[in-house]
């Protein structure tokens, strides 16, 4: 069953009070989210590289009324799914995942190079995308996220829908470059981002695991940092997101899409999560019955770092 | 007027071992560098990341967290749970390029020597360093 029609079906025969999807943006390579609630809306649903998105996020902020809803879900919306359900966020029951195969989203910031480029002057062939008729390999138009992505289907899903070709990309270690580099240039690469920030809040808004009702950032007693968005602020701030999000975050990258700015944020979450995953063998939205990694310990973890 | 730069190092000190450990350093007259500044815990596992990025974010040259040996927390397993988190925080402060800015380790209360071993490598080890690099065009709002 294709996407439309499964969606089309499922309010049809009231399955659902909702399907939580993407509907075209106001701006080419935009998409935003939508909650259909008429079978009729559905013909204006798509899916395509541009739906960065992690629609888990809106699971948790549906209106009054929706008991059950169905998710249009990639890969990394079907693992904040069950992180969400492990964190006792959602019920599963109340939540029908609508899974599709993810061709990986495209940086858009990518595409600043082609002056005025028309949406339909974009599309994607197999493992190539073609803009304005010559073909590049879709691999490097990826989010550094979707580069080394492991589950481009949901890997707990109701319904799979076909079609959506899947290419096999090699799964890249997007951070090996910059972990390579002497310490001094980490540095400097990292105090330029984390300058740049004007703590908008864009990322952490955009994160479903983010879901506090009173974030450390904001909050005043105890106050971590100020809200002015010097260096230091945004430090605490960005570290200290990213302790929170070890062994939480579902490495969609959404965060880094929702940066105005364009800094490269999800880096340092991409990182928490490949030390859980390297360290204490775990990944987050994969085992719905996992114990998180910080209720528990083994004798052995590492202990050489300390003295 | 114009005394060198010495390192400030904020050091989180659990009660019941590394706390104990720095007074025997004390009450048993061993010198170690008066870089510390010491804030007494009751344990490894509640010391929060976000205290040690406070006290980077405040201007702390380093910081140092130190806890009972592992199979010796008072309250059974806190220093395990620590030892996870701090793991992960380190792993990231590596990528930064600030891995060295933030120390941890193991100090019993029958430890006072290994105590003053511990501040001395540290100071010096952040003394190399320099400067606390996140003070750069700093504002003047301190959080209350
Ligand atoms: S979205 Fe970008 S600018 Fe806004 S707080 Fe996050 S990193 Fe900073
Ligand atoms: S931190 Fe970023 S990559 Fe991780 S779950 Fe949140 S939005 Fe996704
Ligand atoms: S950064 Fe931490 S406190 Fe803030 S919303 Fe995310 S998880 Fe909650």
């Amino acid at each position: 069953m294709t996407l439309h029609d499964a969606a089309r079906k499922l309010l049809e025969e009231h399955k659902v009070q909702g399907v939580l999807g993407y509907r075209k943006g106001s701006l080419p390579f935009r998409t935003r989210p939508y909650l259909f609630r008429d079978p009729c809306e559905i013909e204006e649903l798509v899916f395509n590289p541009f739906c960065g998105l992690n629609l888990a996020r809106y699971l948790l902020f549906l209106p009054q009324g929706i008991e059950r809803v169905a998710i249009v879900a990639k890969g990394c919306d079907g693992r904040a799914c069950v992180a969400l359900v492990r964190e006792n966020r959602l019920r599963r029951e109340n939540l029908l995942i609508l899974g599709v195969p993810c061709p990986g989203m495209v940086d858009t910031r990518k595409l600043a190079e082609w002056e005025g480029l028309k949406e339909h002057e974009v599309t994607l062939r197999g493992g190539e995308i073609v803009i304005r008729g010559v073909a590049y390999p879709l691999a490097s138009f990826l989010d550094a996220s979707c580069r080394r992505c492991r589950y481009r289907s949901p890997l707990v899903y109701d319904i799979l829908v076909e079609g959506g070709e899947v290419p096999s990309l090699p799964q890249e270690d997007t951070l090996r470059e910059l972990r390579s580099l002497p310490e001094e240039k980490r540095w400097e690469f990292f105090r330029k981002e984390l300058s740049r920030c004007i703590r908008c809040y864009a990322c952490r808004n955009a994160c479903p695991m983010c879901y506090c009702k009173e974030c450390f950032a904001e909050s005043h007693k105890p106050s971590f940092l100020h809200p002015s968005p010097t260096l230091r602020d945004n430090f605490v701030f960005h570290i200290g997101r990213a302790m929170h999000l070890a062994g939480r975050c579902v490495e969609c990258g959404a965060c880094e899409r929702a940066c105005p700015l364009g800094i490269p944020i999800a880096t340092l979450f991409l990182a928490v999560s490949d030390t859980v995953r390297e360290h204490f063998a775990f990944e987050a939205g994969v085992d719905v019955a996992a114990p998180a990694p910080f209720v528990t310990y083994r004798e052995d973890d590492p202990n050489a770092f300390i003295r | 007027m114009n005394s060198p730069w010495e390192p400030k190092i904020v050091a989180f000190l659990c009660h019941w071992c590394s706390y104990a450990g720095a007074d025997l350093a004390g009450v048993s007259r061993i010198q170690y560098p008066p870089n510390i500044r010491v804030v007494r815990v009751p344990c490894s596992g509640s010391v929060d990341p976000l205290y040690i990025l406070k006290a980077l974010r405040e201007g702390a040259d380093g910081v140092l967290v130190s806890g009972c040996h592992p199979g010796d927390c008072h309250y059974l397993s806190g220093n395990y749970f620590a030892r996870r988190k701090f793991l992960v925080l380190h792993k990231l402060l590596d990528l930064l390029g600030l891995r060295d800015r933030v120390h941890f380790s193991w100090v019993s209360a029958s430890e006072g020597q290994r105590f003053a071993d511990v501040v001395k490598a540290v100071t010096e080890v952040v003394r190399s360093l320099g400067p606390n690099p996140l003070r750069e065009g700093e504002s003047t709002c301190d959080t209350p």
